[in-house]
């Protein structure tokens, strides 16, 4: 469900390769995710750009990972959100929890200022 | 055959040829069949795919199906996914093995094809029925102990009316809940989301009620504290008790004052209320700017009154209703909801009429869905 793309010294860059991600997905979607929080010890950057659709069980394992990683020390970053998705993430605050960019490019430029 | 049984299957053979004839075997008895060419490919597509029954060879070269078994049982989330192997010959030390890897049964290789589709559609009418029971046992229980996430009569308030239209995925319990709590001066109206479905966010609802229920008790018998104070002690609570670690839930806070009609909201993680307002016609959004409860220690919640007219309506709703599915895809468009409400109540639709509608498109809904409404109906003194 989560495919290392690129690695960096300071973060991972994961896809999630799934379309709608649902109650079937989120446990396993949280286990992989404090694995590789876990295995990897930094921050880690998630493309979402092929997530089409999110419930609130995911939208739950996703929150549960930023928790994770900030207990470690380190932060999830939202990378190429869905409009359908970032407008649902707005609808309910989630965006000023996460720090969402549109690709790792904009993501690098923001983090390193 | 009982309705509605789903027939997803993963078929792993290296094997072309036999994998190809016997996914056309299954697919023509109606199952949605994913084929794999070996262990390694199955796992991947596992991760993407929850089938209801594993059909895996056991001898094949790399991961052979023993191995393959073990990495399934690893992943809490597909363990419990009946599995069955496929063998070319009878081997008892084989099936030993396999048997005690929780393996239900095993079908050699050269049964006819139209046997295996057979038994294992059997298999999965046998496992739909066992959670059939299961899930009865569980009803009754609910029943018999007289727990519900929302309340079984409607409130009672000079100069509004009051109603809600309540639905459970799949009729199964889940995260929604509402409550209608009666102090002295007050009316307090409650309406959560719990993130997650089922059996398991209905659990934890109880626990969230009860805080809920406590603070806001509090909150009167103190006589001090705002609505937002009130969502901020319930979310302290929330994030320092380790039993809901990661549970997370929205919740709208509506305060109603008995004497003069005056209504307070606070809100955490909810969607934006609807406003109704019968001079104009017009449905407004009323944001709140508060965090879903359980996310951080500080959920920057604030308070507002919200004026009402007699006859305006105010609408206050769960994520479920702005859920749809289109063209087989799964979309979240809040703007469709509201523009839908809209239409409904610009045509002069009552609450009633709004639930009957509701109540029909309801076995498409996939999430619990749940709205209040509360409508003024005159001004107070």
């Amino acid at each position: 469900m989560l495919k290392i793309v690129n690695e960096h010294p300071q973060y991972i860059v994961a896809k999630v390769d799934i379309g709608e991600a649902n109650l079937t997905h989120s446990d396993q979607f949280k286990t992989e995710l404090v694995s590789l929080l876990n295995y990897k010890q930094r921050n880690v950057w998630l493309n979402m750009e092929q997530v089409t659709y999110v419930d609130s069980s995911f939208l739950g394992a996703l929150v549960a990972g930023l928790k994770y990683a900030l207990g470690a020390g380190d932060d999830l970053v939202l990378l190429g959100l869905q409009k359908d998705v970032h407008d649902l993430l707005k609808l309910i605050r989630l965006d000023k929890v996460f720090k969402i960019y549109a690709d790792e490019q904009a993501a690098t430029v923001a983090l390193n200022q | 055959m009982a309705t509605g049984l789903s027939k997803n299957i993963l078929l792993v053979d290296d094997n072309p040829l036999f994998l190809k004839i016997l996914c056309q075997a299954f697919t023509t008895a109606g199952f949605n069949c994913h084929a794999a060419n070996s262990g390694v490919e199955a796992l991947q597509s596992l991760k993407a795919f929850k089938p209801d029954v594993i059909l895996s060879d056991y001898e094949m070269p790399g991961m052979n199906g023993l191995e393959f078994r073990l990495q399934v049982l690893q992943i809490d989330a597909l363990k419990e996914i009946p599995f069955l192997f496929l063998t070319a010959h009878e081997d008892e030390g084989i099936m030993y093995t396999g048997l005690n890897l929780q393996a239900i049964d095993y079908v050699l290789k050269t049964t006819p094809f139209d046997v295996i589709v057979a038994k294992l559609t059997n298999l999965l009418h046998t496992v739909s029925k066992q959670r059939q029971i299961t899930e009865q046992e569980i009803r009754k229980t609910v029943a018999a102990l007289n727990i519900k996430p929302v309340p079984a009569v409607l409130p009672q308030i000079d100069g509004f009316e009051i109603d809600f239209w309540h639905h459970s995925y799949q009729n199964i319990p889940g995260g929604d809940f509402i409550d209608f709590i009666n102090t002295g001066n007050y009316l307090f109206v409650v309406i959560g989301d719990l993130m997650g479905k089922k059996w398991k966010a209905w659990f934890y609802t109880f626990t969230y009620l009860s805080y809920i229920r406590a603070a806001i008790r509090f909150s009167v018998i103190t006589a001090h504290s705002s609505l937002a104070n009130t969502l901020q002690q319930i979310n302290a609570v929330v994030c320092q008790d380790e039993g809901l670690a990661n549970i997370l839930s929205s919740l709208s806070l509506v305060r109603i004052e008995k004497a003069t009609g005056k209504i307070i909201y606070s809100g955490a993680g909810d969607l934006p209320l609807l406003n109704y307002r019968a001079d104009t016609q017009e449905l407004k959004q009323i944001k709140s700017t508060g965090m879903l409860l359980g996310v951080l220690p500080d959920g920057f919640y604030t308070e507002q009154e919200i004026a009402m007219a007699p006859s305006d309506q105010l609408y206050i709703f769960t994520d479920g209703l702005i859920d749809i599915s289109s063209g087989g895809k799964q979309k979240t468009d809040y703007r469709f909801f509201a523009n839908q409400m809209s239409g409904y109540l610009q045509a002069g639709q009552l609450f009633n009429d709004i639930k009957n509608n509701l109540q029909q498109k309801a076995a498409g809904f996939t999430d619990d869905s749940s709205i209040i409404c509360i409508k003024k109906i005159n001004t107070h003194a």
